[in-house]
């Protein structure tokens, strides 16, 4: 009898044990965020915004016709002392357990990066459990966050999947703006001798980014957008970075992928287009005289996308002059970039990092002023070596044949 | 003792599971930053010296427990009375690895299970395993041995695809000297993991083939050494010291960096397989050592009726020893190496050898005038 108890006792333990329902989370009762929006309002108290999925409207395709009627993501605001906080008291709000596990994107409104500084913000997210450090940090450009969540996207239809996805493009195409997780900016902050930075994203044509009618047009009203580098010092926003200086800091972090160099030729402005293919950045601290110094040396490959004027490309010279505009310019464009973390005493590059690497007991002399004192006079050396490897499909630009 | 023995493939995969169980998973040796890979090498060439005090003493009585062989070197009551202590110990080491397995099922992934929920449930299978054997946990370690090392390669590749390593995270090479990194290492990796060999002088009688004890052993400690090292160098080439040194669980951390391709990513899962296999492995060790301790000095016959009322005893005191992760992390690493692991796990190994040396010299002698 106690023989054929125990034998029962198997499979009734195994049910009872096995099928893992403690504190189980129907996929019906969880409300997937996409994106948080983090604010101050005047009260100083912290404003999250929570961009959750609809997943009804998400999926769509050819049989909706013009898609559904009703926005694929919906976004609830709460406000509260801390991110806890915030995250607790927005339940109040929806009818599902928020769920962080899928979150894309966090969005900084660019007033509290400014004023208050991201610290503060980030302790909760590198914490809990469901939320991932390799999620993708912004800073909302000339907005709160709250704007930036709320703008509906075409296309890629789940505005932080848009966010996610263009800054992936414009690194890899453009290169004046860089995909930066949260655990970058964490390890960055707690670095002596380096400072975070972070991708600008903005949203143009205000309030009119949230009613559906703005992805149901040809040309959105409201549309988000790429712009610029946030350089950030002690943790708090000090000022951005556009254009050539912003690539500038992406050649020196070594993190260009592609992107497209331009120079003049015959006095024609911007005529040769070079497309760089890959690239390496080699940073190598020195002391010269006692004096810190930073030796960048940048090795490019790529390509000639474009000629608007005319040059002999079979002539092995005439590549040689071209490569030395391209040398040229990227140097120009490095020490843009590096001008312009001199300028604002913010070592985003890590120099100050790499010189603790390779010069322990030198590091301890300049480590307490190294933003304020040695960073700004440090003298950097640029030194760029390029490679025009091909031509695409033509040599000769037929510019040089017309008549 | 049971009648039963292991072979010495058993033996090696028994160790290197044993070794890497939660040590793996913690930021071990992170106290050295940097060097904390140095620390662990060098913590294993103490722990070859540790080994060889232990396989000595083997050597010595190669058919005996401790807990018997502790009775001839001491005479019989204070014998009795160390053997009783080490098999104490045990118990001890194995409810505060249950704590450890807890612990990190709960901060990981079951936030809002009990603690106790989960370790009866891991307790259960080990009582079970302990009841069934030596041979039944070796065999269980073979399985669960090419299991790891499938995930551990499989991980490995993928970090490094990831693009994850940067090497420059390792320097500045000791940039405050070898002090700070001998300090680790006399304070922390001699005695985890590779102090706690003393669970293996209970297992050595099982082994068939006694002769190759000493080979499998400085093997085993030495892949699992490495292993280890690897593993903490690769934790800070990815996340960096700091964020090491802030996190629970830097493997964890670390695995969840794994981005590939968009859709391989959040492989936590093998984080959790590796945490539970290694440390299953460890806790039934230490409580299998502890079971046939008691048996031995008890002289019960049927050692595995011991097995679920010691059981329920782990259970508890891996619950109580405790009120916060803070707390348990702070005693194993600040108390318990100091109390408990160094006289364990090398005065009193030490001592032992040394009396057993002498006596083997008398009894040597003895004979060899009683021959003339």
């Amino acid at each position: 009898m106690i023989r054929k108890l125990q034998k029962l006792l198997v499979p009734v333990l195994s049910v009872l044990l096995l099928s893992g329902c403690w504190s189980k989370k129907e996929l019906n009762d969880l409300a997937l965020v996409s994106a948080i929006g983090l604010d101050k309002n005047e009260k100083g108290k912290y404003v999250g915004s929570f961009q959750i999925v609809n997943p009804g409207n998400v999926v769509g395709g050819e049989n909706t016709g013009g898609g559904s009627k009703s926005p694929p993501v919906t976004v609830y605001t709460a406000e509260g002392n801390n991110l806890v906080g915030v995250s607790r008291n927005a339940s109040a709000h929806v009818s599902r357990i928020l769920y962080y596990a899928h979150t894309n994107i966090v969005v900084i409104g660019e007033e509290i990066a400014r004023e208050e500084g991201i610290m503060k913000l980030l302790d909760a997210l590198d914490r809990d459990p469901n939320f991932r450090i390799t999620t993708t940090i912004v800073i909302a450009h000339d907005a709160t966050a709250e704007q930036l969540i709320n703008t509906l996207t075409p296309i890629d239809k789940i505005p932080a999947n848009k966010i996610l996805k263009m800054l992936r493009s414009t690194e890899k195409s453009s290169g004046e703006h860089l995909e930066i997780k949260t655990s970058d900016v964490l390890e960055a902050l707690v670095t002596k001798g380096k400072e975070p930075v972070v991708t600008g994203i903005r949203a143009t044509g205000g309030k009119i980014g949230m009613e559906m009618e703005n992805i149901q047009r040809t040309e959105p009203s409201s549309a988000i957008e790429a712009n610029g580098i946030a350089i950030f010092k002690a943790g708090k926003l000090i000022d951005w970075a556009h254009g050539r200086s912003a690539r500038g800091i992406v050649w020196v972090l070594n993190r260009i992928k592609e992107a497209d160099v331009s120079v003049d030729w015959n006095n024609e402005k911007d005529s040769i287009v070079f497309e760089v293919i890959r690239q390496n950045t080699k940073v190598t601290p020195i002391i010269k005289n006692g004096d810190p110094e930073i030796n960048i040396h940048v090795e490019v490959e790529g390509d000639i996308g474009e000629m608007q004027t005319a040059a002999d490309l079979n002539n092995p010279e005439t590549i040689k002059k071209i490569e030395e505009k391209i040398n040229k310019q990227i140097k120009n464009e490095v020490e843009k970039g590096i001008a312009k973390a001199q300028e604002n005493k913010s070592d985003i590059f890590g120099f100050g990092d790499s010189f603790h690497n390779n010069y322990p007991n030198e590091w301890k002399k300049y480590e307490n002023e190294w933003n304020d004192t040695y960073f700004p006079e440090l003298k950097v050396n640029v030194t760029v070596q390029s490679f025009i490897r091909r031509t695409g499909l033509r040599t000769k630009p037929f510019l040089s044949n017309t008549k | 003792m049971e009648k039963a023995k292991i072979d010495a493939v058993q033996l090696f995969v028994l160790i290197v599971l044993f070794e890497l169980g939660s040590a793996m998973l913690i930021p071990l040796a992170i106290d050295a930053d940097e060097n904390a890979w140095l620390a662990i090498l060098l913590g294993m060439a103490f722990g070859f010296f540790l080994f060889l005090i232990y396989h000595a003493l083997y050597k010595y009585y190669p058919d005996m427990l401790p807990t018997q062989y502790m009775q001839k070197i001491l005479g019989k009551y204070i014998g009795w009375a160390l053997g009783f202590a080490y098999s104490i110990y045990f118990m001890y080491a194995s409810a505060r690895v249950l704590r450890d397995f807890g612990e990190m099922l709960l901060s990981v992934a079951y936030r809002e299970t009990p603690l106790f929920i989960v370790n009866l449930l891991l307790m259960f299978l080990i009582m079970y395993t302990v009841y069934q054997g030596i041979e039944v946990l070796a065999r269980t370690g073979e399985i669960l041995f090419s299991l790891l090392y499938l995930f551990a390669i499989t991980g490995f590749i993928l970090i490094v695809a990831s693009g994850l390593i940067d090497i420059t995270h390792l320097k500045p090479v000791l940039e405050e000297g070898i002090l700070p990194v001998l300090k680790v290492v006399v304070t922390e990796t001699i005695y985890v993991p590779f102090g706690e060999m003393i669970v293996f002088t209970m297992i050595f009688p099982y082994l068939n083939n006694p002769k190759v004890a000493r080979k499998i052993g400085i093997s085993a400690i030495a892949l699992s050494g490495i292993n280890l090292t690897i593993v903490m160098a690769v934790n800070i080439t990815v996340l960096g010291v700091d964020l090491t040194k802030r996190s629970q669980f830097p493997l964890l951390t670390t695995i969840q960096s794994i981005q590939i391709a968009n859709f391989l990513e959040r492989l936590d899962v093998f984080f959790v397989l590796a945490l539970i296999m290694t440390i299953f492995i460890k806790i039934t060790l230490y409580f299998y050592a502890g079971v046939i301790g008691m048996g031995n000095l008890f002289k019960v016959e049927k050692v595995n009726q011991l097995v679920y009322p010691l059981g329920l005893v782990v259970l508890l005191i891996s619950v109580s020893i405790a009120s916060s992760i803070s707390e348990h992390i702070k005693e194993g690493l600040k108390v318990v190496p100091i109390l408990l692991h160094l006289p364990f796990q090398i005065i009193i190994p030490l001592i032992l050898l040394g009396i057993a040396f002498l006596k083997s010299k008398k009894k040597s002698k003895g004979s060899s005038a009683s021959d003339a």
